[in-house]
């Protein structure tokens, strides 16, 4: 029997969901975002094509951030109440 | 009546099994509607002549063509794959396109989910129809969720028999990620292949082992949607037990996995090693447009985990597109922690906060509110000392000191002691009867509260330093070795501290 008879067409959905997006939500969208992780378009990548790759000469992360400045308005209206202490 | 279109789908599946061809026997078992012309007529052919309730008959029929899978591998039949195409062919009977059965369609898939299950478990013939089905559980996994969302769409629930007696009823999202959980563990304890570890001469997993992560990765997506994460801890037992290297899989499943590992850690309060497996997804993750949404997944809880090791965005990092709106999230924690401006913080992470409903929903709030206050206090310590400390003179032996009173005022002004308190609150009626019940909390820290917290801090080794409670001061330690600098001294930077210490050794769940 040949094996052309049965055709196993892909079916014309998009697999990559919405069937869990059914026609009638009933709930409101009151966050602009779903934190549901989506499936990538594309299985597998280059080294190349990483954001490791892309970003490795950005400067992504602060960790000397303690502030010495003393005249912001939050150091201000602090020094006024520690002046309250010493009466 | 005849059955010609069917007879000549199972023998070519039946030539399947015999030439072991996995790619055409997953590429025939489609499982989308709307189907091709030739399944149409399949199923015009089954409700002709194997009509639902008739499945003896369908049996004896694919036992007849399927003569294969009755021989097996190696004296073990296949049995199980007959029993799985008499569901899948009930399945593409039975199923309607139409969203009202939705359910319906549900409890099919699920079905054939656990027919396919028990064919994956032959130890020689499994492998053919590994990619059937993780293709299955991923529609098992899709309608999970979405009955979840929308319960509209279950319809009226059955009442009478099945129900299990006593104890929580496992919900649908459970069953659903319980029965691809089953397809999970035969592909991780699959022991075919030459080598302990999985991977075949060329580092590529070996047999139902190549389906690991992407199923785990189904049950880890109905268990983070519908909420019953503490579930998910014995799959990252199970894969840190027996699965091969996650780096041999493609970069789509690793990415996913440590996405949900790393929000797993985050919800249980491992922040280092949370941090750690998310900068590795979210460096791994693909650089192009097409990957935004999952970029941005991966960074909100990034840039969570590493706030509260002490590492901020930068801007850089802020104006990513996929940190679209996040700075206006993130930037006034970071803020208030560097100034040490606990009531800033407080209102910013407040359940009334504009912001609230948005860190709510993505189950960051209470870790942030926890942790930022106590780097808040660090940074605001560092400040009454910037502006009140004394320091010894120089060639001296003395430590360098904060007096405790002006320490306990900036407290004061920073809000009440416990950010959770309510002084309007109705005192709670457990404790009427006793003294306590008419009390008002204690909205004002004082001193005990502040040497808690100085003690905390020291604990955590964010302050390097002690409490001379006779003198009523906060020594601060080590000066000389940092110059006289007693600011450096005595408040080493949170990253140095936190971070590095949390990001250390290996990862439960992350198998490298």
């Amino acid at each position: 029997m040949s094996g052309s008879t049965v055709n196993p067409t892909k079916p014309a959905t998009n697999d990559s969901k919405d069937t869990s997006q059914p026609a009638q939500p009933q709930k409101p969208a009151q966050l602009e975002e779903d934190d549901e992780f989506e499936d990538f378009p594309v299985e597998d990548w280059a080294k190349e094509e990483e954001v490791g790759a892309q970003a490795a000469s950005t400067h992504l992360w602060e960790e000397s951030w303690d502030d010495d400045d003393t005249s912001d308005d939050f150091s201000v209206q602090l020094k006024a109440e520690l002046e309250k202490v010493k009466k | 009546m005849a059955t010609p279109m069917l007879g000549q789908f199972l023998t070519q599946i039946n030539g399947f099994i015999k030439a072991r061809n996995e790619t055409s026997l997953t590429d025939y078992l489609v499982l989308e509607p709307p189907f091709a012309q030739a399944y149409t007529q399949i199923i015009s052919e089954l409700r002709a002549t194997y009509p639902a309730g008739n499945d003896t008959a369908l049996e004896a029929k694919c036992a007849q063509l399927l003569p294969e899978a009755e021989k097996g591998d190696q004296g073990a039949t296949w049995t199980a794959f007959i029993r799985y195409m008499v569901t899948y062919l009930g399945y593409l009977r039975d199923v309607s396109a139409d969203q009202g059965q939705y359910r319906r369609t549900y409890e099919l898939l699920s079905e054939v989910q656990g027919k396919v299950n028990s064919a994956l478990s032959h130890s020689t013939l499994g492998y053919l129809i590994l990619r059937t089905a993780i293709s299955n559980a991923r529609l098992v996994c899709r309608l999970a969720i979405g009955l979840d969302r929308h319960p509209e769409l279950l319809g009226p629930l059955k009442t009478g028999g099945g129900g299990e007696e006593g104890g929580a009823r496992e919900t649908l999202p459970e069953k659903a990620a319980n029965t691809i959980r089953v397809a999970f563990t035969t592909a991780l304890n699959d022991r075919s292949g030459s080598q302990a570890n999985g991977l075949d001469s060329n580092g590529q997993p070996e047999g139902r082992r190549k389906g690991v992560y992407a199923l785990a990765n189904l049950c880890l997506k109905i268990l983070f949607q519908c909420k019953k994460t503490r579930n998910a801890s014995q799959i990252f037992q199970n894969i840190t037990s027996n699965a091969p290297p996650l780096d041999a899989y493609p970069k789509a499943q690793q990415v996913t996995y440590l996405y949900y590992l790393g929000r797993f850690l985050w919800q249980n309060g491992h922040f280092g090693a949370s941090a750690k497996v998310l900068g590795r997804a979210w460096e791994m993750c693909h650089a192009g447009s097409g990957t935004l949404k999952q970029r941005r997944s991966v960074l909100i809880y990034l840039i969570a985990s590493n706030l509260l090791l002490g590492r901020f965005p930068s801007t850089a990092l802020l104006s990513l597109p996929e940190a679209h709106g996040l700075t206006e999230k993130f930037m006034p924690i970071c803020l208030a922690i560097r100034s040490g401006n606990l009531a800033a913080l407080r209102n910013h992470l407040d359940f009334n906060s504009e912001h609230a409903a948005w860190f709510l929903h993505f189950r960051l709030l209470l870790q942030l509110r926890n942790r930022c206050e106590v780097l808040t206090w660090r940074s605001l310590v560092r400040k009454v000392f910037l502006l009140k400390g004394t320091l010894p003179e120089a060639g001296s032996n003395k430590a360098a000191f904060l007096d405790l009173p002006p320490l306990v005022a900036a407290f004061r002004a920073g809000g009440s002691q416990n950010p959770g308190l309510n002084p309007e609150d109705e005192p709670d009626p457990d404790l009427e009867g006793t003294p306590d019940f008419n009390s008002k909390p204690e909205t004002g820290i004082d001193e005990y509260g502040v040497i808690s917290i100085l003690s905390s801090l020291v604990d955590q080794g964010l302050l390097r330093g002690f409490v001379a409670h006779k003198q009523q001061k906060l020594a601060i330690l080590g000066s000389k070795n940092f110059g006289g600098n007693a600011v450096a001294a005595g408040f080493p930077a949170v990253w140095g501290v936190i971070g590095k210490k949390g990001g250390e050794g290996g990862v439960v769940g992350w198998k490298t």
